[in-house]
């Protein structure tokens, strides 16, 4: 079992590294108890632009990126006793959760797969159908999250169509600090988190180790099983950093994870029938990510990354009465990537970026047939990005980016944007931004082979298609084909255009409001269609570039910051977000006047397009809240967080593909958190924090619904930072 | 503002077309020689079985069934043969007459005509309420193994070519939708069938479940292939689906 293997190898190395580091930093700590400890004081009030990287590939004030931006602090993940990456976007303006195999953020109405996920810059892989589990990645050891709204393809290439969500860990302190927190909570659940940091002017290193175990619940105790298994997650995190001279920078990040569910369920509704599994599950990641900065001269950086990630899973369902393994199911994804990148400053007014790298991939696993010789399937990648900003004036801002994309499995593609950012003041900021995203095709959509047993249907990625009709119509299997396929185009990559207009404004110091409407255009979307009819009346399905969609709306955030005495401070964000999410189909079907709906007693009646509430898992309105109440004299922080969101179709129960019905809907929730925490010096050098929190404490639950939507949990937390 | 003058000079208007109209009806009452019109029914047929699962296969567990047709007969509203019916004499000499208009085996509808049986049965699927229908097209009609036109699937190379049935077969072709995650068959609302029967009189038709029981809402867990529809049946000759001067 390579995965025992690699979690075994993994604990050793955590017990080697760690625990000497361990000792070290304690050591250092007792050595330097006078050493400034306001580093890690989290009580400290500081307001200053914050820094980010994202939305351009380079160092920028947050006020002054030309795109959609908003960044999340780990001052605010902390008071709100965040530990998963869920934890944070839950409350933030503009993503909404949505469960599919996993939980996954909805950005601009656009389902996970269209938001690309990066760590330090780097892309995080694992999606389930198209779903990148956000509950699955843990906060500890960030400094901050940056979110681009919007499409990013022009710089990060496939799957940032929606928008990208770059996780940012901060650059190893100076001097020796360590951090140790304990939590426990309601349904048996745990987060323990133990971080050791030591540096010098030259080099630093930093050592995050995180366990996270969850005992699970059941919303549903009538049906045999959980609604989510018990589950024990470790996280390792390792950052360092060395100056090897003033021209040489050296970064290396690497981090594990290592994921063990176990959980229990029934197949079957009758009780006579019923027979009863154990699920067991094996999730393992890594990724290590070396990255070398050469100040070239005063005016050209030269970035070089290489990056290496892997993504494992392992599920096992075994008949509870005599142990047999009924069902089996692997996956393995690898991804290697280099790139190289060139900043070059053209006096004050110029700055050009450029790109390029090549990026290899390979997947595994029980549904993946293998395309090349034995192995699964292989593909490779190159492109090449450029960006160029321009300052006429203190007043404009023109930002120009392009990408080239190549891909051995699918139809390349240019990816261009444009973005101006107009400052008419100090007070008020006005940006648009034309741009084009793009995803590309899944693997499921290129590579799958996969032939349904019970059902007895087979479902075929666009690459295997070919070999797999024949070698059924070989076995005499195929009863009808719809059509040639040999004549098939090669599959698209899904592709966008997307405006984003709007604007801030800072009235008074204490007020600032931000606003931006969105309409992002897409088309060649990947549907199923049927290509051939077996004999024993099954379909054999492909994947086509069929559909077109479109959403639009508008972002509104209102933030409030104010003293309210010298050491209080009052810190409110409030968020809004109208979204329509269409698909273009529906909407001239609609206008025809041919789609009707059936009441539940039989009538049937006309829709409209005002009837038409979008594509299911849309809410059209939400809302998010984060509030915080400072008193650095007492040492203390409250805050409460939430969101709200209208109701949203999520099933369709009278024929029609859409959601009309009440009991095609789940009905609008909101989830409030709330949580306290007292801050006080230990010893010398040594701060405790003390954290007592309440999640969803209106108790909404949809049992079958939002299954990741647990009751109302407490918890209680301990953390010292020396 | 109101307009006085015309709010009155409206209500001039109106009385004398209230007037008028009763004039009208009573003259066309005097003078029509035809008995007076009978409304017609809505009949319901109820769990018709469309070759339901007989049994699992004891290998692969999935269900399996006799895979033949329960054909119906709309004018005495029941089953003509089952297709719980295996006997091929009785399927035979069941089969060949014009007794049965319709018949029903999992999705797929056919109707006694054309490629599918001696009558002269033939259906259109119309895009409107069964409500909304009150008198069948006069043209439109088409035979089994005759339908060049059933919805075409854009695909990037080239359109699918659907069934040659009156009514096409397929997810969102025909009559249903199948809704992959829920494994759901439900009927579209807002889709008639307008039909002749084996013996060219006119009927609407519409179905209301494809599950044991007509379930609301729709349950995947009730047993499948069990139709129940709705209808009304024209027995005078006439496309009027409201009311019938045949006495019945």
């Amino acid at each position: 079992m390579i995965i025992q293997r690699l979690s075994q190898s993994w604990m050793g190395l955590l017990w080697t590294v760690c625990i000497p580091v361990c000792f070290f930093a304690l050591a250092a700590n007792a050595q330097q108890a006078s050493s400034d400890s306001s580093q890690t004081d989290s009580m400290r009030i500081v307001q200053m632009d914050p820094v980010i990287v994202t939305a351009t590939r380079s160092e920028k004030i947050l006020e002054d990126v030309a795109v959609p931006t908003s960044i999340i602090t780990v001052d605010v993940m902390e008071r709100e006793g965040a530990l998963r990456l869920g934890d944070v976007l839950a409350n933030q303006m503009g993503i909404a959760l949505f469960d599919d195999h996993g939980t996954g953020m909805q950005v601009q109405g656009f389902a996970s797969d269209y938001t690309l996920v990066l760590l330090d810059g780097e892309p995080m892989i694992g999606r389930t159908a198209g779903t990148l589990d956000v509950d699955r990645i843990s906060v500890k050891g960030l400094s901050h999250l940056e979110i681009v709204r919007g499409p990013s393809s022009s710089l990060y290439g496939s799957e940032a169509l929606a928008g990208v969500v770059n996780l940012v860990t901060a650059p190893p302190a100076e001097s020796m600090q360590g951090a140790a927190s304990f939590r426990i909570g309601s349904h048996a659940t745990s987060d323990m988190m133990l971080q050791m940091e030591g540096g010098l002017k030259r080099t630093g290193l930093r050592l995050v180790l995180n366990r996270y175990a969850s005992g699970g619940y059941d919303l549903t105790p009538a049906t045999y099983g959980p609604t989510t298994p018990s589950f024990a997650d470790w996280t390792v995190d390792l950052r360092s950093r060395f100056v090897i001279s003033d021209r040489i920078r050296v970064r290396l990040g690497a981090r594990g994870a290592l994921e063990n569910q176990e959980s229990v369920f029934a197949s079957g509704t009758n009780e006579f029938l019923e027979e009863r599994y154990d699920d067991e599950g094996r999730r393992l990641e890594w990724s290590i990510h070396p990255e070398i900065e050469l100040q070239l001269s005063s005016k050209f950086r030269l970035n070089t990354t290489l990056y290496g990630t892997g993504y494992q899973t392992e599920t096992y369902h075994r008949r509870q009465n005599d142990g047999a393994l009924n069902y089996e199911d692997k996956f393995d994804q690898t991804l290697v990537k280099a790139e190289m990148q060139l900043d070059m400053l053209w006096g004050a007014k110029h700055m050009t970026n450029l790109g390029g790298g090549v990026i290899g991939e390979q997947i595994g696993g029980s549904r993946y047939g293998a395309t090349r010789g034995d192995s699964g399937p292989e593909s490779t990648q190159s492109y090449l990005f450029a960006q160029h900003e321009w300052y006429p004036s203190g007043l404009l801002h023109f930002n120009t980016s392009i990408r080239f994309d190549h891909h051995s499995d699918y139809t390349g593609r240019v990816t261009p944007k444009f973005a101006v950012l107009i400052r008419p003041s100090d007070k008020i900021r006005l940006r648009a931004s034309v741009g084009s995203g793009f995803k590309a095709p899944a693997f499921r959509q290129l590579y799958l082979s996969f032939t349904n047993p019970a059902g007895g249907y087979s479902v075929f990625g666009s690459l295997p298609m070919l070999a797999g009709i024949r070698r059924l119509e070989a076995e005499g299997q195929i009863e009808q084909k719809f059509f040639d396929l040999s004549k098939m185009d090669p599959l698209r990559a899904e592709s966008s255009i997307a405006f984003n207009l709007g604007g801030s404004i800072e009235p008074f110091k204490w007020l600032h409001v931000q606003a931006n409407v969105f309409h992002n255009n897409v088309r060649d979307l990947i549907e199923t269609q049927p290509v051939a009819q077996k004999t024993n009346g099954a379909f054999v399905y492909g994947y086509f570039n069929l559909a077109r969609i479109y959403t639009r709306g508008i972002e509104l955030e209102t933030k409030i910051q104010s003293h309210l005495t010298s050491n209080a401070l009052v810190d409110i964000t409030l968020g809004y977000q109208f979204l329509q999410a269409r698909d273009r189909e529906v909407v001239s079907a609609l206008k025809e006047g041919t789609v009707f709906g059936r009441y539940s007693n039989g009538r049937d009646y006309r829709l409209r397009l005002g009837d038409y509430t979008g594509m299911f898992g849309r809410s059209p309105h939400s809302a998010s809240l984060r509030a915080a109440y400072t008193n650095t004299t007492a040492g203390v922080i409250a805050s409460i967080h939430g969101r709200w969101r209208s109701r949203y179709g999520y099933r369709d129960l009278d024929g029609n593909n859409l959601a009309n019905r009440s009991d095609e809907f789940v009905p609008d929730y909101a989830v409030l958190g709330v949580a306290v925490t007292k801050t006080f010096s230990l010893v010398r050098a040594v701060e405790a924090a003390v954290q007592i929190g309440l999640d969803n404490a209106f108790d909404h639950t949809y049992p079958t619904l939002v299954p990741s939507l647990p009751g109302r949990r407490g918890y209680v937390s301990v953390q010292f930072n020396f | 503002m109101i307009n006085i003058k015309e709010t009155v000079s409206n209500y001039r208007n109106i009385r004398f077309m209230m007037m008028a109209f009763i004039i009208f009806v009573a003259a066309c009452d005097s003078a029509d020689p035809d008995p007076d019109p009978i409304p017609l029914e809505t009949q319901v047929a109820e769990d018709v079985p469309a070759d339901p699962a007989s049994g699992r296969d004891p290998t692969t567990g999935r269900a399996i069934s006799n895979n033949l047709f329960t054909l119906y007969d709309l004018d005495a509203n029941q089953v003509v043969l089952s297709s719980s019916v295996t006997d091929p004499a009785q399927r035979q000499s069941d089969s060949t007459g014009t007794v049965w208009d319709l018949g029903f085996k999992s999705t797929t509808i056919i109707f006694n005509g054309g490629s599918s049986g001696p009558g002269e049965a033939s259906a259109q699927i119309l895009r409107q309420s069964f409500d909304e229908v009150v008198e069948a097209p006069a043209a439109g009609y088409i035979s089994d193994g005759e339908n060049a036109d059933c919805p075409q699937v854009q695909t990037p190379i080239g359109p699918r070519p659907g069934s040659t049935l009156a009514i096409c077969t397929g997810s969102d072709n025909g009559w249903y939708n199948y809704d992959s995650n829920a494994g759901l068959i439900s009927p579209i609302p807002g889709r008639t069938i307008v039909m002749k029967t084996a013996t060219g009189n006119y009927a609407s038709l519409r179905i209301l479940s494809y599950y044991r029981g007509n379930p609301n809402p729709p349950d995947t867990n009730a047993p499948s292939r069990y139709y129940t529809f709705e209808f009304i049946i024209q027995t005078d000759g006439s496309r009027d689906l409201r009311n019938t001067v045949s006495m019945k």
